[in-house]
C-alpha cells in the first residue's frame, strides 16, 4: 500500500460528486445484474465461453496465422504490435502518410491502455472520441471510470458543463437536451473525419472479420464514414470460427447491460468494396478504401506463459465483476490508478504495466468474491489476485510491519496467543463495561473509530475448553471443533455455545489444544511461506483424535483448511493428502447440526424477526448459504431477508486495516440494509462479520444483536432437549 | 429451441418490440407500401436513402414513395445506376448493371452536375460523393434483413460496400423490410443462414459487413437516465412480408 492509494481513497470518499453519481448508479447496477440472468443457463453459457477461451489462448499461434492469412485475403492490412509505442507509431505514421488531421475513435480499452489518443494528439492531430461517455472523459481529461460505463462516475450537472464548454452553448443539466448536443456534435466529426479509430470485441481467425459491439450507433459510423480504418485488436480476442464468437456475444451484452443483445453487431471483412462500376473487377465504395488490423502483444503473450495469470487472457471486458464489486461501489475506477479497475484491472496491470504498479490495485481487493460468481468467463478473480500478492512478497520480500506481523508473530503460535494476551491487558483501560471498546488512544485510534471493537477476553476459549481437549474414545460422531482466533479470543462464549449444542445434538465435540491461527492473514498479504508453516501445524493439531466432522465457527478459516491447504501443500504428496482428509470433514456449524439431528422437528413460533447475512466466505466459498436459514426456520423463528444478504460487509482482505475508511463505507451500506429489513436480530455465521457488524451497530447506537447460530441456538435450547 | 412458424413470428415480433422496435405485420404487399408511405408522410420525410432491397423492388416501393412526392434514392451503387437509367433493377442480387463505362459516366455526369471523363476510379468517387450528401440529407432510409432472430428480436443486414449500414444508422428513421421466410429461431441459425448467404450471393466467406440491429440504439452516458436514440435513429421500424403469400 502506498500513501498515495491512501490518498486517492480518502479524496474518492470525500467526493461528494462521485458519492452521489454512486449512490444513483447502485441500484441501477443491480437491475442489470438481474435482467442479465433472466430467462437463461447462466451456468452453461458461461462455461461454454470458458470453453471457447481456453481453446482459443491454448491456439492462439494458430488463429494468428490464420487470422493474418484471411483478413489479407479480404483486403486488410494487419500489423503485429509488440508494445504500446510499436503500435501508436505505426497508427501515427499511417495518419501521417495519409495527411490525416480529423480522426474519430469509438470506444476502446486498449487504445486506453496504449494512450493511443494522448499520443496522436501530441503529434498534432484532432482526435473525437464517439461513445458519449468516452467523449465526457476526454472532455474532462480523464481516465475512464469503469470499462463500459466510462463516466459512470459523473453527475448531470458535470456532464452539462463539460458539454456546454465544449459546444459553446449554454446547456441545461437535461438528460434530453444533453443527448441531443452531444449527438449533433459528434456528428459533425464523422463526417469531417479523415480517419476512424476503433478497439475490436471479437476477432474472428477462419474468417479474418473483426466485430465491433456498440449501443449508440457510433461504432458503425466510425468504422464506415472515414475513409481509412484502424482497428486495435489484443491478441487474446482472437477466436477461431463465427461459431465461436456466438458463444461469447450471447453472454456479453447480458453481463454487460442486462440486454439480450447489443443494439449494434458490427462484423467488419475488409475494406468496402463494390462491382457496380463496369471495366473494373473491383474498387473501393462507400465506407473506408482500407482497413488496417493492429494486433497488439504489449504484455499478453507473456500472461499466456503463466499459468496462473493465463486466466485474465479470458477476460471480455463486460464490466460485469465492477458492477458487484463493493470497493467499486464505493470508490469507482480512477481511484485504482491505471486503465483497468477492479481485481481483474489489477491482474491485467501487472503484466500491460509492469508488477510494481499492480501493487496498488491488487491491495484494494477486499476477496468477496463476488466478481467470480458474476464472470461470464468464469475467472476465478480473487484467487489470481492472492497470487499476484504472493509473487509480490517473493520478489521483493514482506514490508517491515509484515515481517513483524507475520514472520515474527503469527508464524509463532506461542508468541501469538502471548501478544493477544498482553493486548487483552493492555485494552483493560479502554473497555466498556458490555466488554466493548468504544476508542482507543494514538496511534491505534483509527481501529476504534468507525466500529466498536469487542474486548478481548482474559479467559480465551483455548483456557476454558482445557478439559475438552480429546475425544472421549469410541464415542461417535465426534467433532474437532476448530474455533479460530476471533472466537478464540474475542468471543469465547460463543464457542462454548458451539460445544453445548453440538452436544445436544449427540455428537461429541472437542477443542484440539493445537490448533493456531488459520494463516489467512498471511495468505491474504501474500506471505505463502508463513501460511504454509501454520497449516501443517493445523493439520497436524486436527488429526489430534480422528475426528468424523471439523466444525468451524469463521468461514475464512474454513475455506483456508478445505481450499487452500490441499492447494498450499500440493508440492508435498504426505502433507497433501493428509490436508486432503482434513478438507472432506470441514463442515460449517449451520451444515452439521442439519447433518446431525435430520429429523428434528420444527419449533413452535418465536415472536422476533432475523434477518441473515451472507458472509462471502460462507455463501460464495464454501456455497452454504441454503443450511443456515433452513436452521433458523427450524428454531420458530421468522426470517426477513434483507436487501442484498450477500453483499460483504466491509471486513474482507487486508482493507479494514489498510483502508479503515474504505472498510467503513462498505460496512455504512450494510448496516443500512440490515435496518431496513426490520429485523430485532442479525444472524450470520461468521465471527469476523459479526465483530464488524456488531461494531458498527453499536456505533450508530442499534437495538439490533448480531449473533451465530450457534449462540441463538443455545439461547433457546434450554428448555428443549434435543435428540440425534 | 425449435419454433413453428407461427411461433417464430410472434417470438420475433414480441422480442423486437420489447427493445423498442415497431413492428407491423403486412397484410399483402400493398398494405406493406402503404404502412411505409404512412409513416413517411406522418413524419414529413422529404428524402429517403434505400439500400438494395428485392422485397421493395416486387411491391414497387420507390415508385410508390416517389409518386407520393418523396425523393428515394439508391445508395447500392449499381442499383443507383439502374435508377438514374430510369430502369427497373435486374433481379438477381448483386447483378452488375450491363452498361459500357461511357454509358455510366453519363449517367453520374448528369445526376452530379458534374462533366466526368469515363474512368472508373473517377465516377467511383463522384458516386461516393454524391451518395455520401443523400445519407446526411435523409430524414428516412429503408434496408431489408437478409436474416432476422426470433429469439433476439434482431435484424441482420449485409452488403459490401457499406452502404446498408449508413442507410441504417444516419437518417432519424429507419425502415427495415422483412420478409417472413427469412427468420429463423436463434443466433446458432442465423450464423449458418449467413455463412450460405455471403457464400452463395458475394462468393465470399463474409459479405465485408455484416451488421446485427437489435432494436433501437439506446446510452446510459448521460447520468439519471437509461436514454433511447443515443446517435442513430430515433425510431426503427420493422415490415413483416408475407413475400410467398404476396405475389
Amino acid at each position: 500500500m502506498s500513501r498515495e492509494m491512501t490518498k486517492r481513497v480518502h479524496k474518492a470518499l470525500a467526493d461528494d460528486n462521485l458519492q452521489s453519481a454512486l449512490g444513483r448508479l447502485t441500484p441501477l447496477l443491480k437491475m442489470v445484474l438481474q435482467m442479465a440472468l433472466e430467462g437463461i443457463d447462466f451456468d452453461a453459457l458461461s462455461k461454454e465461453i470458458r470453453r471457447v477461451k481456453e481453446k482459443s489462448i491454448a491456439n492462439l499461434p494458430q488463429l494468428v496465422e490464420l487470422f493474418k492469412i484471411e483478413a489479407a485475403e479480404s483486403g486488410a492490412v494487419v500489423y503485429e504490435a509488440r508494445g504500446a509505442e510499436d503500435a501508436n507509431n505505426y497508427v501515427l505514421k499511417l495518419a501521417q502518410e495519409r495527411h490525416v488531421k480529423h480522426i474519430v475513435k469509438s470506444k476502446s480499452m486498449l487504445t486506453e491502455e496504449l494512450e493511443l489518443r494522448e499520443y496522436l494528439e501530441h503529434a498534432g492531430m484532432e482526435v473525437k472520441e464517439t461513445d458519449i461517455g468516452e467523449w465526457i472523459i476526454q472532455l474532462a481529461g480523464e481516465r475512464p471510470a469503469h470499462m463500459v460505463g466510462p463516466a459512470i462516475h459523473k453527475t448531470i450537472e458535470q456532464v452539462a458543463e463539460l458539454l456546454s464548454t465544449e459546444t459553446g452553448e449554454q446547456l441545461e443539466p437535461e438528460p434530453q437536451v444533453l443527448l441531443n448536443a452531444a449527438r449533433h456534435a459528434l456528428r459533425q466529426f464523422y463526417i469531417n473525419a479523415d480517419m476512424g479509430i476503433s478497439g475490436a470485441n471479437i476477432a474472428i481467425a477462419e474468417t479474418g472479420s473483426i466485430v465491433i459491439v456498440t449501443n449508440e450507433g457510433n461504432g458503425c459510423m466510425a468504422t464506415t464514414l472515414p475513409p481509412i480504418h484502424v482497428a486495435l485488436v489484443g491478441y487474446e480476442k482472437l477466436v477461431s470460427s463465427l461459431e465461436d464468437a456466438d458463444a461469447i456475444l450471447r453472454l456479453l451484452s447480458r453481463s454487460t447491460m442486462g440486454m439480450k443483445m447489443p443494439v449494434y453487431i458490427s462484423y467488419i471483412s475488409g475494406p468496402s468494396n463494390t462491382t457496380a462500376i463496369p471495366e473494373v473487377p473491383s474498387l473501393s465504395a462507400q465506407g473506408p478504401g482500407e482497413v488496417h488490423i493492429v494486433l497488439v502483444d504489449n504484455g499478453r503473450w507473456q500472461m499466456r506463459e503463466s499459468t496462473e495469470f493465463r486466466e485474465a487472457l479470458y477476460c471480455i471486458k463486460c464490466g460485469a465483476c465492477l458492477n458487484v464489486c463493493p470497493v467499486f461501489q464505493s470508490l469507482a475506477g480512477q481511484t485504482y490508478g491505471y486503465i483497468y479497475q477492479g481485481g481483474i484491472g489489477a491482474i491485467l496491470t501487472a503484466f500491460l504495466h509492469g508488477m510494481d504498479k499492480a501493487k496498488d490495485p491488487a491491495s484494494l481487493c477486499m476477496g468477496c468474491m463476488a466478481c467470480k460468481e458474476v464472470c461470464p468467463a468464469c475467472i476465478d478473480i480473487p484467487r489470481m489476485v492472492s497470487q499476484l500478492k504472493a509473487r509480490f512478497v517473493a520478489e521483493e520480500g514482506l514490508s517491515w510491519k509484515g515481517k513483524v506481523a507475520y514472520r515474527g508473530v503469527l508464524k509463532h503460535p506461542a508468541r501469538l496467543d502471548r501478544a493477544i494476551r498482553v493486548g487483552s491487558y493492555l485494552q483493560r483501560p479502554f473497555t466498556d463495561k458490555d466488554f466493548m471498546t468504544r476508542w482507543l488512544p494514538y496511534p491505534l485510534n483509527s481501529l476504534a473509530q468507525t466500529i466498536s471493537l469487542p474486548a478481548l477476553s482474559h479467559r480465551p476459549l483455548r483456557d476454558r475448553l482445557k478439559d475438552s481437549s480429546s475425544p472421549k474414545k469410541g464415542v461417535h460422531p465426534s467433532v474437532a471443533f476448530y474455533a479460530g482466533c476471533v472466537a478464540d479470543y474475542a468471543y469465547p462464549d460463543l464457542g462454548q455455545d458451539v460445544m453445548k449444542v453440538l452436544r445436544e445434538c449427540g455428537a461429541e465435540p472437542y477443542y484440539p489444544q493445537g490448533q493456531t491461527c488459520c494463516g489467512a492473514p498471511a495468505w491474504f498479504a501474500g506471505d505463502v511461506e508463513t501460511t504454509l508453516g501454520l497449516a501443517r501445524r493445523n493439520i497436524a493439531a486436527l488429526e489430534e483424535g480422528d475426528p468424523d466432522y471439523i466444525v468451524t465457527v469463521c468461514p475464512g478459516c474454513a475455506v483456508m483448511l478445505k481450499q487452500e491447504y490441499p492447494r498450499l501443500t500440493a508440492a508435498e504428496p504426505d502433507w497433501n493428502q493428509r490436508a486432503k482428509v482434513l478438507s472432506s470433514k470441514i463442515r460449517d456449524f449451520s451444515q452439521l447440526v442439519l447433518e446431525l439431528t435430520p429429523s428434528a422437528e420444527k419449533r413452535p413460533p418465536l415472536n422476533e424477526k432475523v434477518t441473515y447475512h451472507d458472509p462471502c466466505y460462507l455463501k460464495r466459498g464454501l456455497g452454504v448459504y441454503v443450511e443456515p436459514r433452513q436452521l433458523l426456520e427450524r428454531e420458530g423463528l421468522e426470517l426477513v431477508e434483507m436487501a442484498d444478504s450477500d453483499a460483504c460487509c466491509g471486513f474482507g482482505g487486508e482493507i479494514v486495516l489498510k483502508y479503515p475508511e474504505l472498510s467503513n463505507s462498505v460496512l455504512q451500506r450494510k448496516l443500512d440494509n440490515i435496518e431496513a429489513s426490520g429485523a430485532d436480530i442479525v444472524v450470520t455465521n461468521c465471527t469476523p462479520c459479526i465483530l464488524q457488524i456488531r461494531g458498527g451497530l453499536d456505533k450508530r447506537k442499534s437495538n439490533i444483536k448480531v449473533i451465530h447460530s450457534a449462540e441463538l441456538m443455545a439461547k433457546y435450547s434450554n428448555s428443549h432437549a434435543r435428540s440425534a | 429451441m425449435d419454433l413453428g412458424a407461427t411461433e417464430v413470428v410472434e417470438r420475433f415480433k414480441t422480442e423486437a418490440t420489447r427493445v423498442g422496435a415497431m413492428v407491423y405485420e403486412a397484410k399483402d404487399a400493398k398494405d406493406a407500401g402503404d404502412y411505409v408511405l404512412k409513416v413517411a408522410q406522418e413524419h414529413g420525410v422529404k428524402h429517403i436513402v434505400k439500400s438494395k432491397s428485392m422485397l421493395a423492388e416486387e411491391i414497387g416501393l420507390r415508385e410508390q414513395l416517389e409518386n407520393a412526392g418523396i425523393e428515394v434514392r439508391e445508395t447500392d451503387i449499381a442499383e443507383w445506376i439502374t435508377q438514374l437509367a430510369g430502369e427497373r433493377a435486374a433481379h438477381a442480387e448483386y447483378l452488375v448493371p450491363p452498361k459500357t463505362i461511357e454509358q455510366v459516366a453519363g449517367l453520374i455526369s448528369k445526376a452530379t452536375g458534374e462533366k466526368l471523363e469515363a474512368d472508373p476510379q473517377a465516377l467511383s468517387i463522384a458516386a461516393r460523393r454524391a451518395l455520401r450528401q443523400s445519407y446526411i440529407v435523409a430524414d428516412m432510409g429503408i434496408s431489408e434483413a437478409s436474416v432476422a432472430i426470433a429469439e433476439t428480436g434482431t435484424l441482420i443486414i449485409m452488403s459490401n460496400e457499406g452502404n446498408d449500414r449508413l442507410v441504417a444508422v444516419l437518417p432519424p428513421i429507419h425502415v427495415t423490410m422483412l420478409d417472413r421466410k427469412e427468420l429463423v429461431s436463434n443466433m446458432e441459425d442465423a450464423t449458418a443462414k449467413l455463412k450460405l448467404l455471403s457464400k452463395t450471393v458475394t462468393d465470399r466467406k463474409m459479405s465485408r459487413y455484416i451488421t446485427y440491429i437489435t432494436g433501437r440504439n439506446t446510452t446510459a452516458d448521460i447520468p439519471k437516465a437509461l436514454m433511447a436514440r443515443a446517435q442513430g435513429p430515433e425510431e426503427e421500424h420493422i415490415v413483416l412480408v408475407d413475400r410467398a403469400a404476396s405475389k
